[in-house]
């Protein structure tokens, strides 16, 4: 586990760092659970109300997989490959807050079946993740915090 | 709860009026244009009477907000999340005496017919 200004990065997840997305992607087989980041719950704040895309739902890269609201921020979640949703994270329904509490466990959001594995080539891994977000977190001065449960 | 299934290709016009003078009704449409923006949903934002001076390069980060921050954030947001933002020309001038070049960056001036054209394009108009 990587932890640059307080933020925890697990080194064995691929990233996705396009426009202001901050999420990473776990992938088994055929399938690709997405997720915020610590230091994209951390600028969020504490998450209010998650709105996410049916299973089933087609999705285009780079197209919402959700919609994330706190008191000073709302954007999309948006999805880092094609695919269709298979699963989403129902316990977000009802809390939320599982985004900042736990960001890459309970807090998942939603799982693709992705179409094309060549996809995954343009998502960030590594040493190469990490220092775009040790250049990201500079830049926008974060520094990572956790709402407790 | 009222949720739409299938929000995205829909417009929504947003009009904005409130300037600096009350900052604690400015950051709330920025934030639901923001939102909506998210969700797909084509959305613009039409600002006039004192709006405009909250878009004058260096205005927004002078608007304290009492939970924390400035303006500037919810239009950073706004305009990151794809909300497109107009201003009207005799608000921007006469009223608030300044010049389109003094507005920050990704911001369109045009004139008060437009909001007719954009309020009749629209699903759904909301005023603040």
């Amino acid at each position: 586990m990587a932890i640059i200004n307080g933020c925890e990065l697990p080194e064995n997840l691929l990233y996705y760092l396009e426009g202001n997305q901050m999420t990473w992607i776990r992938v088994e087989g055929e399938l690709a659970t997405v997720g915020l980041t610590d230091p994209a719950q951390t600028r969020a704040g504490k998450i209010l109300h998650v709105r996410m895309r049916s299973p089933g739902t087609q999705r285009e890269s780079n197209k919402p997989l959700a919609t994330i609201e706190s008191g000073k921020w709302a954007g999309p979640v948006m999805s880092p490959v094609a695919g269709v949703v298979e699963k989403v994270n129902e316990k977000l329904d009802a809390t939320p807050s599982l985004i900042n509490e736990d960001p890459y466990g309970e807090g998942w959001i939603s799982q693709i079946r992705f179409s094309n594995q060549a996809q995954l080539s343009s998502l960030l891994k590594g040493g190469e993740a990490l220092k775009r977000y040790q250049e990201i977190l500079t830049r926008e001065n974060i520094r990572c915090i956790r709402c407790q449960k | 709860m009222v949720e739409v299934s299938s929000p995205e290709g829909k417009k929504m016009l947003f009009v904005m009026t409130t300037g600096p003078e009350d900052p604690e009704k400015t950051y709330a449409p920025l934030y639901t244009a923001a939102l909506s923006a998210a969700m797909e949903v084509d959305t613009s934002m039409y600002f006039l009477m004192h709006a405009p001076k909250l878009l004058k390069k260096g205005a927004a980060e002078q608007v304290k907000l009492k939970k924390g921050g400035t303006l500037k954030q919810f239009i950073d947001m706004a305009m990151q999340n794809g909300v497109k933002f107009y201003v009207c020309e005799e608000s921007l001038v006469d009223l608030c005496e300044i010049r389109p070049d003094e507005l920050v960056e990704g911001v369109k001036v045009v004139g008060s017919s437009t909001l007719t054209d954009l309020a009749l394009d629209a699903d759904s108009v909301v005023s603040f």
